[in-house]
């Protein structure tokens, strides 16, 4: 069973009477109308602005001068690798995405194995429930985890270290973990649906051959997911370097959860508004994610399954 | 083996032991006990928030005030409000209002029995602690329902993620279907061209887009710029639903294209029903994000008070230093308890979606 991610042939996709050669040029054709919103969106829409933050890192463009803006070359870049700060940014965010995601993700696989489960009551009301911490704007994460665990008045230090007499030693270091544990919302719900989507018949014939749901999961649950999987996984990990996130916190421009994103948006507005250092430290950071991609889109052969690629085996 | 067998849900037929029922029912029992507790343990944190947005600005100054909301407790006096504290005496600890405060001893009037006059003891009155009645204020609410107008907030953002939804979903299905079922010339360098999107931070492009959106088109002071661009589609649900897209067999269309259905009625015949759950998940990822959004709201309709979104009044309340903890919790509260209803409220939601399409 070998598993690529990009698919290797087209099937019959015309009416059958077509030739070879016709059907291709209609599998084509048909495909190039369906994209083509994309295709005119990001003509119009995104190829400007990304061209434009392309051409603004070779430049020492200040946002509050201008009119003087110089081509520099390649000195951005290079500037980087003397900016100690801006390194560390990235190994903070490399660590995020080491460290935090896999606990989100896993809390998040084993949320949705409990809710794929027809023994759960009260479903609709504890979905909701569940996914609410991740819809709450980052400003109210930060006031109540001060509010919890603040060295003096917090919740945590009047109820629980004062009466047992302990030094309170979590501070603010506990914001990441609540934070990742408290955005398992999203991908809850797509693992979920993807569980969801598993056909019944699998799960039937599984269970007529004696397999226990232990071995249900891992043997038939986990691999129907995994593109739901892989998804989660490449979201969260862009979405540790500064890139879209699933879900919007709703921070202003000036503050993100990214140590990375957080970097350059201080380079582009707090004091030196310096436009062109930032856009080149987005497009390093640009290529360190496109790297790490690139690595788990590869990697998807061992381990993402898609149906129709048996499909391709058996012809 | 044998758990397992009996914790899998057994048929009617064979459920004629007693034992094997109750094996199942504890199970039951335990799992879903299980998942509430989890629960609890998951939200107790947001009870800061509702605790305290019940709080009044006076107590949030009061750093000696208990967690829960409250007040100190008075004793009028003489016609003078007086604090009550906790005294230790000989015969156990009273609640007595302080009268005349000194260094070494203190003057206290007992209110259950003032007739008694000025008691003194003998002590240090800065040691004691005061005394809290317990109670809840609506003042947060209140001021702020004054300050905003939240009907037209809310009418503005639903307009908003209304027009936008219906655009986000009708391209990226049409999109991510194309991608996942066509072999278009170059497909492969397009789709991580469009995965490419998703990597740019957005106050990288924000100048450039500015310059877009407000010079080029003049939408400033207009709703274009936060539901325009979901016509073309959403980088991030279109990697989502092709991936969905691409685990339903392909024999299922094919059937369909050998009956002769075109490629969108094959995407509405067969792809949509099997995706429903995915489908549903963007709609709801993409309510909860344009929900949130503060960005390109507070960019474009920040000259127009009235157009303004629900999150952006929200995030004016947040500066610290101009309102109090009890206003921002307040105000994040009537920013989140519209979502938990809508949520709660939908009838069609994932499981029940899924359910009506197979008994079809």
């Amino acid at each position: 069973m070998t598993i690529t991610v990009m698919r290797r042939a087209p099937r019959n996709h015309a009416p059958q009477k077509l030739k070879k050669l016709s059907l291709r040029k209609y599998s084509a054709r048909v495909g190039f109308l369906l994209i083509l919103p994309w295709i005119l969106g990001f003509a119009l829409l995104k190829a400007f602005p990304i061209l434009a933050a392309l051409w603004y890192s070779f430049t020492n463009f200040h946002m509050l001068q201008p009119d003087q803006i110089q081509f520099i070359g390649l000195q951005n870049y290079l500037a980087f690798f003397n900016d100690p700060r801006a390194i560390n940014s990235l190994i903070r965010s490399l660590n995020y995405f080491i460290t935090t995601v896999p606990i989100e993700m896993i809390a998040a696989l084993l949320l949705a194995a409990v809710f794929a489960s027809e023994r759960l009551r009260a479903k609709r009301i504890l979905r909701t429930l569940f996914f609410m911490p991740s819809i709450i704007p980052a400003v109210a994460i930060s006031i109540i985890v001060s509010g919890l665990l603040n060295r003096d008045s917090g919740w945590i230090n009047e109820l629980i270290l004062k009466p047992l007499n302990l030094q309170n030693s979590l501070g603010r270091n506990a914001f990441p973990i609540v934070l990742a544990l408290w955005t398992i919302g999203p991908g809850f719900l797509i693992m979920l649906s993807a569980m969801l989507n598993v056909p019944r018949e699998i799960y039937e014939a599984a269970r007529v051959d004696g397999a226990g749901p232990l071995a249900t999961f891992v043997l038939i649950t986990l691999p129907m997911i995994s593109p739901a999987v892989f998804f989660s996984l490449v979201i969260n990990m862009i979405s540790s370097f500064g890139g879209v996130a699933l879900l919007d916190r709703g921070l202003p421009y000036s503050r993100s959860l990214s140590p990375m994103e957080t970097y350059i948006s201080n380079q582009l507005f707090s004091g030196s508004y310096n436009l062109g250092y930032a856009s080149a430290l987005a497009w390093v950071m640009f290529i360190v994610v496109m790297l790490i991609t690139l690595v788990l889109f590869f990697s998807t052969r061992f381990w993402v399954h898609f149906p129709e690629e048996d499909d391709n085996e058996e012809i | 083996m044998k758990r397992s067998e009996l914790s899998r849900r057994v048929r009617p037929r064979d459920t004629s032991t007693l034992s094997l029922r109750l094996w199942e029912f504890t199970g039951n029992a335990l799992l879903n006990l299980f998942i509430w507790i989890t629960l609890v343990v998951y939200l107790f944190p947001l009870s800061y928030m509702l605790i305290t947005s019940l709080k009044t600005s006076a107590q949030m100054r009061d750093s000696k005030s208990p967690i829960w909301p409250a007040h100190a407790a008075t004793y009028n006096y003489n016609g003078r409000s007086l604090e009550i504290y906790k005294v230790p005496t000989s015969s156990g600890e009273r609640h007595w209002a302080l009268e005349e405060p000194h260094i070494k001893y203190s003057m206290f009037v007992d209110p259950q029995n003032p007739g008694l006059g000025p008691i003194l003891w003998n002590g240090y009155w800065g040691s004691l602690t005061l005394v809290y009645l317990p109670s809840v204020t609506l003042e947060n609410f209140v001021t702020l329902w004054q300050t905003f107008n939240y009907p037209n907030l809310l009418r503005n953002t639903l307009v908003v993620i209304g027009l936008g939804e219906i655009g986000v979903l009708f391209s990226s299905i049409m999109v991510a279907y194309g991608f996942a079922r066509f072999r278009i010339p170059g497909g492969k360098f397009l789709f991580f061209l469009l995965i490419g999107t998703i990597m740019i931070p957005d106050s990288i492009t924000l100048v450039p887009s500015f310059v877009f959106y407000g010079r080029v088109l003049n939408w400033t002071g207009t709703f274009y710029p936060l539901i325009v661009p979901q016509f073309f589609g959403s980088a991030i649900y279109i990697f989502l639903l092709r991936q969905n897209f691409k685990t339903i067999p392909r024999d299922l269309d094919e059937a369909a294209m050998l009956d002769g259905a075109g490629p969108l009625r094959t995407l509405v015949s067969v792809i949509l029903p099997q995706s429903i759950p995915t489908v549903v998940t963007v709609a709801l990822l993409h309510f909860f994000n344009a929900w949130n959004e503060l960005k390109m709201a507070s960019l474009y309709l920040g000259v127009r008070p009235d157009l303004q979104t629900i999150a952006f009044s929200t995030q004016t309340t947040q500066s610290i230093g101009s309102t109090t903890e009890g206003l921002q919790a307040a105000a994040l509260l009537l920013m989140v308890i519209p979502l938990v209803v809508l949520f709660l409220s939908q009838r069609f939601f994932m499981q029940d979606m899924v359910i009506a399409s197979v008994e079809k």
